[in-house]
């Protein structure tokens, strides 16, 4: 018999009933566009506020339900539980539902009455809500799946409502980013369903159990099978994370997408992806921590997190469209975050979901404030796209500028940042902290290219504002406000206080 | 800490709020910030206290602040120079933003030149370091030289990858040597650091002198200070000299000196020798620069030359002339960018090779501030400069490491050589620029002219009234060689901050014993863990 506890599972079950309640409400009383929304926003603030016990709980003893019980008999799975969430998927999980909910909030904006397009009725709002609230139950679930069959499917779910938000602007870019999106999603797909099926077949074991792992790469021949079935899931993954060499519709899909969705992908995604990645990582940190390190995984991932910072920042330096800019800047970032896990450690993991924390904060706030940026008091969010029209917006419009530029100095890593700077020190901490400097030698050439980089935003931003003013109308609908004021707010907090960010996982 | 708290948050508070600030209001609230820090800065140096709280216990840093006979004179000498900018800015703010911004970011870039001197924790001092990195770089690029905003943006952009790269390295480095070590505190790492294999001591000590390099900056990396100093505003290039070299050459004492000795030891003679490089590449390069601002940026390569091969001595004397060389080397350079600085936003362009009016005619205060910044800077005995100078030279003619004495004695050579060079290119700025030597015929018949009006309103005893129409008159000559307006003598603020500095180049060449005291039981204690 299996035991349920559903005050585990709430993070998820959460998103997932208001899914279903936005869905029958709108077929009883169709049209409405309000009604979703808040029902969405309660959803997303109820499995927050769900996730938190769990986030502030102490590491041994995690939320566990859907267990087996442990007298089954059934060879290695006896006692193991279906759901985990210690501290630090608990994080990630409340991390995530906030993203989502900021994605939503700038959406309201976008669909709502400061936008005159034709397609913002009642439904199409619940079809975005109902979309929004799949991925967020999707990536939850993907941080406290403990089983390659729910990890799969969760993961899954958390991308493929996002390739739909994608597509459904209707327009030829979207249509080619959101293509791209559904080729990559596809091919990472099968390459995850390879990876799980050869984990499998290399440890008989269908959950991420490190006893299993360890017992599989004693044995040479299933250590073969398990390290191709790592590197599968790895590239799987690294799909999703958008590491080089897997990141090529990155920008397409950026670029393609309306901004609120764009920040989903930024944010909310990235941190499903990372959550997916520190469940398969797990096993491997008790592997190493035991003696054996699995040095060809840790080269895996070094080759990845060293191409990922150095090609993402150094196209970011020549970017001149702001949102390809940061699509780049993004893949950058997304080897900062596979940096730290490198050693193999615990603290390795927790630096890496400290740095997507940020990173995906930072990230929200530099969308919200571009969605806030317009042609004409009428024009379409988000369509000013070239750098060179952003001059001087942190003088001209400080309430959307300066978060923006707070954003920027962020990701570079430099004070008034201290959050970037912080979460940086402590991703090459761990990594030094594994013997391998030669790796923070790169990262420092990274560092250096991403201020460079990110340095020639700010100074946009802080020029003379006149003659780029005529060009844009600077107009944050109540949702962007919101997201611009709480992620400005956290990440001034958080940089007084990082431990709060590290206390939490 | 009050000390901590009162420029970085005004400073933060009038780049938000700031924009509608008029000048004098921006300005006069930041004088007042500066000057309560000033307060809190003597309250710190007499007291000593401590502050010990939970940061970022991921790394297992603390947020620990303490004061030490080594950075009390840096803590006293940024509030001071903090006060005298922010002075400076009551009477001027340069163009290209909000006046708020411009005092604003004075304050910050103060504020965490301060907290890296009261860091008593390794990453800390990382962090604090950082801080000043975008301040002074919106300084450099928003409020520098009006002229040339390609020069100026391309000033800061040198400045910022230059010193962030240096920083970074600094970071491996710390990481490194925190992860070896197993703390870091910094009194804590100085046991350890020097428990660590020698192998070891080396790598961390080069990760940590190259990355402190850039910022001091030592002679082969030194390329971004001159543009920067030039692109800067006044009040940047007085904060830029004053205090940011500072903090190179205080972490050079700090982290590699004391924490890693035996590395530091290994590599101690390369570092003379780019010292002493340093300095007698600085003075050349002084002997032929147009520009004054570069060539006083060129002074402070020599200058920190002269610091950098004192504290490569490892030894009592040495540490010691590196601090005071140190200290006095932020008075000199502030005091004369002071001077040049408000000459260059009078005249517009402090070209060597065109002849302006002599300022001991026309501006005796200011020519005298020159003169006594000129005859410090080359290291005259009496005024601020000497001592740091000669200590240095002595230092590295008895070097603690008797087998390098032959580099070390070579170096001292080279840098004394460097000091009369400085003696040459001092008196080729005073002959051109106080006595008012034209150096080219091709304005010649301009300057009769400017220079018999000149003689005959100065003869009258007559003030920058009646110079005025002299001005216009002779302004409509040739475009490039336009004659600069007489009216450069310094005025309320700025002549209230020159005196102050003068004053202090005075003190500290006759009492140097001031600074010594203060700094002397600290020294020991470091060399005290010196094999």
């Amino acid at each position: 018999m299996i035991t349920l506890n559903w005050w585990a599972l709430a993070p998820a079950l959460i998103p997932a009933a208001g899914l279903i309640l936005v869905l029958v409400l709108d077929a009883l009383l169709p049209g409405r566009r309000r009604l979703p929304l808040a029902v969405g926003v309660l959803a997303l603030l109820g499995a927050a506020a769900s996730a938190v016990p769990g986030a502030i709980g102490s590491a041994d003893t995690p939320a566990r339900t859907l267990c087996l019980p442990a007298s089954s008999g059934t060879g290695a799975t006896g006692g193991e539980c279906f759901w985990q969430a210690g501290p630090l998927s608990s994080t990630l999980q409340l991390s995530l539902l906030l993203a989502t909910l900021a994605a939503l909030l700038m959406m309201r904006d976008t669909r709502g009455p400061a936008a005159p397009e034709a397609t913002s009725r009642g439904s199409e709002t619940a079809i975005d809500v109902t979309l929004l609230l799949g991925s967020a139950a999707g990536g939850v679930a993907v941080a406290a799946a403990h089983d390659l069959g729910t990890w799969l499917v969760a993961l899954e779910l958390a991308t493929l409502p996002v390739i739909a938000l994608v597509a459904r602007r209707g327009t030829r870019r979207a249509g080619h980013g959101s293509l791209s999106l559904l080729v990559t999603s596809l091919l990472s797909f099968a390459l995850l369903v390879v990876g799980v099926a050869l984990w499998l077949v290399a440890t008989g074991d269908p959950t991420w159990s490190g006893a299993a792992v360890a017992t599989a790469w004693a044995d040479p021949a299933r250590r073969a099978v398990l390290l191709v079935a790592v590197l599968a899931l790895l590239a799987g993954i690294g799909f999703k994370l958008s590491a080089v060499p897997f990141h090529a519709w990155t920008p397409p899909a950026f670029a393609g997408a309306p901004l609120p969705v764009t920040a989903l992908l930024a944010a909310a995604s990235k941190i499903a992806a990372v959550a997916a990645l520190v469940a398969m990582l797990t096993p491997f940190v008790g592997l190493a921590a035991s003696g054996t390190h699995p040095h060809v995984l840790a080269f895996a991932l070094g080759t990845l997190a060293v191409a990922s910072m150095l090609v993402g920042t150094v196209v970011a330096l020549r970017a001149g469209d702001i949102v390809r800019l940061l699509a780049w800047s993004t893949i950058a970032q997304g080897g900062w975050v596979l940096l730290p896990l490198i050693g193999l450690s615990t603290a390795g993991l927790r630096a890496c979901a400290g740095y997507v924390m940020t990173y995906a904060a930072a990230s929200l706030l530099a969308f919200a404030a571009l969605s806030a940026v317009r042609r004409t008091a009428s024009g379409e969010p988000g369509a000013v796209r070239e750098l060179a029209a952003y001059r001087g917006l942190a003088r001209s419009d400080p309430h959307v500028g300066g978060p923006l530029l707070l954003a920027m100095v962020t990701f570079a890593g430099l004070p008034p940042g201290i959050l970037g700077l912080a979460t940086k020190v402590v991703a090459l901490a761990s990594v030094i902290g594994a013997g391998l400097w030669p790796l923070a030698v790169v990262a420092v050439i990274a560092v250096v290219l991403g201020i460079a980089a990110y340095l020639r935003v700010v100074a946009v931003l802080l020029a003379d504002p006149e003659p780029a003013r005529a060009g844009r109308v600077v107009l944050a609908g109540g949702g962007t406000l919101w997201v611009l004021a709480a992620g400005t707010a956290l990440l001034v907090v958080a940089g007084f206080v990082p431990q709060v960010l590290y206390g939490l996982t | 800490m009050l000390l901590l708290a009162v420029p970085l948050l005004t400073g933060t508070g009038l780049i938000v709020v700031g924009r509608r600030f008029s000048r004098y209001a921006a300005a006069w609230v930041a004088l007042t910030a500066a000057a309560l820090t000033a307060g809190a800065a003597g309250v710190v140096a007499w007291q000593r206290p401590t502050v010990d709280a939970a940061w970022l216990p991921e790394v297992g840093v603390r947020l620990r602040l303490g004061v030490d006979g080594i950075s009390i004179p840096l803590v006293l000498l940024t509030a001071v120079i903090g006060v005298l900018v922010t002075a400076l800015a009551t009477g001027y703010v340069p163009g290209g933003g909000s006046p708020g911004t411009y005092a604003g970011c004075l304050l910050l870039v103060e504020g965490g030149a301060l907290a890296t001197f009261v860091a008593g924790d390794a990453l800390l001092f990382f962090v604090a370091f950082e801080l000043v990195l975008v301040p002074m770089w919106v300084l450099i690029t928003r409020f520098g030289d009006p002229h040339d905003a390609r020069a100026r943006a391309d000033a800061g952009q040198r400045f910022v990858l230059y010193t962030g790269a240096g920083s970074t390295l600094m970071l491996a480095g710390i990481l490194l040597l925190v992860t070896w070590a197993g703390t870091s505190d910094l009194s804590a790492l100085v046991a350890a650091g020097a428990g660590l294999p020698v192998g070891r001591q080396l790598t961390v000590a080069l990760l940590l002198t190259v990355g402190l390099a850039v910022k001091v900056p030592v002679w082969p990396l030194h390329t971004w200070l001159p543009s920067a100093h030039t692109a800067a505003p006044t009040g940047g290039s007085v904060l830029l000299a004053a205090i940011l070299l500072k903090m190179g050459t205080y972490g050079l004492i700090r982290l590699p000196f004391s924490v890693v000795p035996e590395g530091f030891v290994r590599i101690s003679p390369w570092l003379a020798i780019a010292g002493g490089l340093g300095i007698l590449w600085g003075s050349l390069v002084c002997l032929v620069e147009r520009d004054l601002k570069r060539l006083i940026a060129y002074s402070s390569v020599a200058h920190m030359g002269f610091v950098i091969i004192a504290m490569a001595s490892n030894t009592e004397a040495g540490l010691q002339a590196a601090l005071i060389g140190n200290l006095a080397h932020g008075v000199i350079s502030a005091l004369l960018f002071v001077v040049v600085g408000g000459l260059k936003e009078r005249w517009g362009s402090v070209d060597l090779d065109r002849s302006w009016p002599a300022l001991r005619e026309v501006a005796p205060h200011r020519g005298f501030a020159l003169i006594l910044g000129l005859a410090a800077a080359l290291g005259l005995p009496g005024l601020a400069g000497f001592w740091g100078e000669f200590l240095a030279v002595l230092a590295a003619w008895h070097p603690a490491d008797p087998m390098r004495i032959v580099v070390f004695r070579t170096v001292a050579v080279l840098a004394a050589v460097g000091g009369v060079l400085a003696a040459g290119y001092c008196l080729r700025v005073a002959r051109l620029l106080w006595a008012g030597d034209a150096p080219t015929e091709t304005s010649a018949a301009a300057d009769a002219k400017g220079g018999a009006r000149l003689d005959a309103a100065a003869g009258a005893g007559l003030d920058s009234e009646t110079a005025a129409p002299l001005d216009s008159e002779a302004g409509e000559g040739l475009d490039s060689e336009t004659v600069a307006p007489l009216d450069v003598e310094t005025r309320g603020a700025e002549r209230f901050v020159a005196g102050v500095l003068a004053l202090l180049i005075i003190t500290l060449g006759v009492a140097p014993w001031l600074v010594l005291d203060i700094t002397h039981p600290a020294v020991l204690a470091l060399l005290g863990g010196l094999p």
